[in-house]
């Protein structure tokens, strides 16, 4: 590991332990992988079927009280599925963790967890309408910013186009040409 | 007289407010139903502001994603901007010039004054009070904006911090400017203290309205100064100090009784916090680089993945950002804080009547254009 990692995973290993001890029967790991680590916060990976209750947890004990969801979403994997990511904070002890989970491509379904943050509902309701992931039980599965009557187009996918622009854009720059131009 | 009131029934009504209502600060429409004049639902409708910023960042590359971050917050640009371009940083590992950070905290300061000026003027209009506290507040608020031309060339889309600094260093006489802008928003915000703090009929306006307590408040993930209202200590700028918050004196003010006047009065005492803050900051500025070495234009990011949250006038503005090693953001996400704000909306105007929804919904000082994205 380079020394950004070292760096890192030594500056979450206490939170780490600390979840390691208190959530002992859900099944997570932490991620080690130096190309997929959180520059920011701790980063850990539950099953699918375990995380409604892995988040229960956490929000519950008393020792991690994380207690306010900040944000919650989504990203395309292409072939290996989407990963929803769940990002926590602690008011109280000033924790953060970022947790994921990873859905199929051929099962986009996960539970809400709008029972256990209300936050959830309008992040979900978006994630829902952007990459086509239904969450079981939300209290009200309406679009959020899409128009009603669409649902049957996920534009936050990779492999929803977005007219010309992509060919423009992106592979087009030649970055010997403009390197350097702005110092 | 008992049989006469059986004899009248009452019934439920819709009455659809918005989108293009000018009370609801942009195009946000919220459907009510009413019991006479108490409200017993609200069901409120987003996304007519939605523009895909998110996947129109994931097209391109990063310098040009700092313009889609002055479309999405265009009352605190600066404020958006820096969170974004400090998550593109903390990827690339980059040492930032510390003059650069100084003008930054400057900047951001001054732009939460702007947008808190904005929002004491068009709360003011929403209250009723039409006229004199809108004018003398978008005086304050032009004065700011003149600053900011001056410096970035723009009004309101600036465009000016760069993934390692900034565009260019600012004019030479920016402290003296800077000192004199201040001096006339201490005066403006005396004026608004004057005009609507000390105004019984504002008060009576506000005071006991729209509540929400510090739990509710946490549990729907509301942040800013509408959090702090309910009596939450919590700022970004304290909890998780970014640039050189935690060389700085200043204080966390905080509300009692979480109402729309709380929401108010937060933000009036913010704005003499950032006036503080930002005395401390010109003592701090010394001649040097404001642009990172090894800042080009068309950057390349590690593979990885960061979420940086910065305390933006309305609460917390968060960048997720993750990298799979090109030139552009793999998936950019942005978390405002007006979007969380407003779904504790239904919590807070439910049981408060009619007449009330419109003071309620300005006191959550949303901007459309961060919610919808």
């Amino acid at each position: 590991m380079t020394d950004v990692a070292n760096n890192l995973s030594a500056k979450f290993n206490d939170l780490w332990k600390k979840i390691d001890s208190e959530i002992s029967h859900v099944d997570f790991r932490r991620e080690e992988d130096i190309t997929k680590m959180s520059y920011s916060d701790l980063l850990l990976y539950v099953k699918k079927d375990n995380v409604t209750q892995f988040l229960e947890k956490m929000k519950n004990n008393k020792v991690l009280d994380f207690n306010y969801l900040r944000c919650l979403t989504a990203i395309d994997l292409q072939g290996d599925g989407i990963e929803i990511v769940y990002q926590l904070y602690s008011l109280k002890h000033k924790y953060n963790v970022t947790i994921k989970t990873t859905l199929q491509n051929d099962d986009l379904t996960i539970d809400t967890i709008t029972n256990i943050w209300r936050a959830a509902n309008w992040h979900e309701r978006e994630v829902s309408e952007m990459f086509g992931v239904t969450f079981n039980n939300h209290p009200d599965p309406r679009n959020l910013l899409m128009p009603e009557d669409i649902n049957d187009s996920f534009p936050l996918r990779k492999s929803h186009p977005l007219a010309e622009i992509e060919i423009l854009q992106g592979e087009g720059i030649d970055p010997s040409i403009v390197d350097g131009e702005n110092k | 007289m008992t049989d006469i009131k059986k004899e009248i029934e009452t019934q439920e009504i819709l009455v659809n407010m918005g989108p293009q209502h000018p009370s609801t600060h942009g195009v946000f429409r919220m459907v009510l139903s009413i019991d006479g004049e108490l409200i017993t639902d609200l069901t409120a409708h987003i996304g007519y502001l939605h523009r895909g910023a998110e996947k129109l960042c994931e097209t391109m590359d990063y310098r040009q994603g700092i313009g889609f971050m002055d479309r999405t917050e265009y009352l605190a640009n600066f404020n958006a901007e820096l969170s974004y371009v400090m998550a593109v940083e903390k990827l690339m590992n980059m040492e930032i010039p510390e003059r650069a950070q100084w003008i930054r905290m400057i900047l951001v300061e001054l732009n939460r004054l702007s947008s808190h000026f904005m929002f004491v003027g068009a709360f003011g209009v929403d209250c009723g009070v039409f006229g004199t506290p809108f004018l003398y507040s978008f005086r304050e608020r032009e004065r700011l904006i003149d600053l900011f031309e001056e410096i970035t060339g723009d009004r309101m889309m600036y465009a000016f911090f760069r993934a390692g600094g900034l565009a260019w260093d600012v004019p030479v006489n920016f402290e003296s400017r800077v000192e004199e802008v201040l001096l006339s928003s201490e005066q403006g915000i005396k004026d608004m203290d004057g005009l609507l703090t000390q105004n019984e009929i504002f008060l009576a306006r506000t005071k006991q309205i729209g509540k929400i307590d510090a739990i509710d408040a946490i549990d729907w993930g509301m942040s800013g100064p509408s959090l702090r209202a309910s009596g939450v200590d919590y700022d970004i700028r304290k909890a998780e100090p970014y640039l050189f918050y935690d060389q700085i004196d200043f204080d966390v003010i905080t509300g009692k009784n979480g109402d729309v006047f709380d929401r108010y009065f937060v933000r009036l005492q913010e704005m003499r916090e950032s006036i503080k803050i930002i005395k401390q900051c010109l003592k701090h500025l010394n001649p040097g680089k404001t642009l990172a070495e090894g800042a080009s234009r068309n950057l390349r990011t590690p593979p990885g993945e960061v979420y940086i949250r910065t305390e933006a006038p309305r609460g917390e503005y968060g960048i997720y950002l993750v990298s799979n090693g090109e030139n552009r953001p793999y998936r950019l996400k942005i978390r405002s804080a007006g979007f969380s704000n407003l779904q504790a909306l239904k919590d807070m105007v439910v049981g408060s009547y009619i007449a009330d929804a419109v003071v309620i919904l300005g006191s959550i000082d949303i901007v459309l254009g961060e919610v919808d994205r």
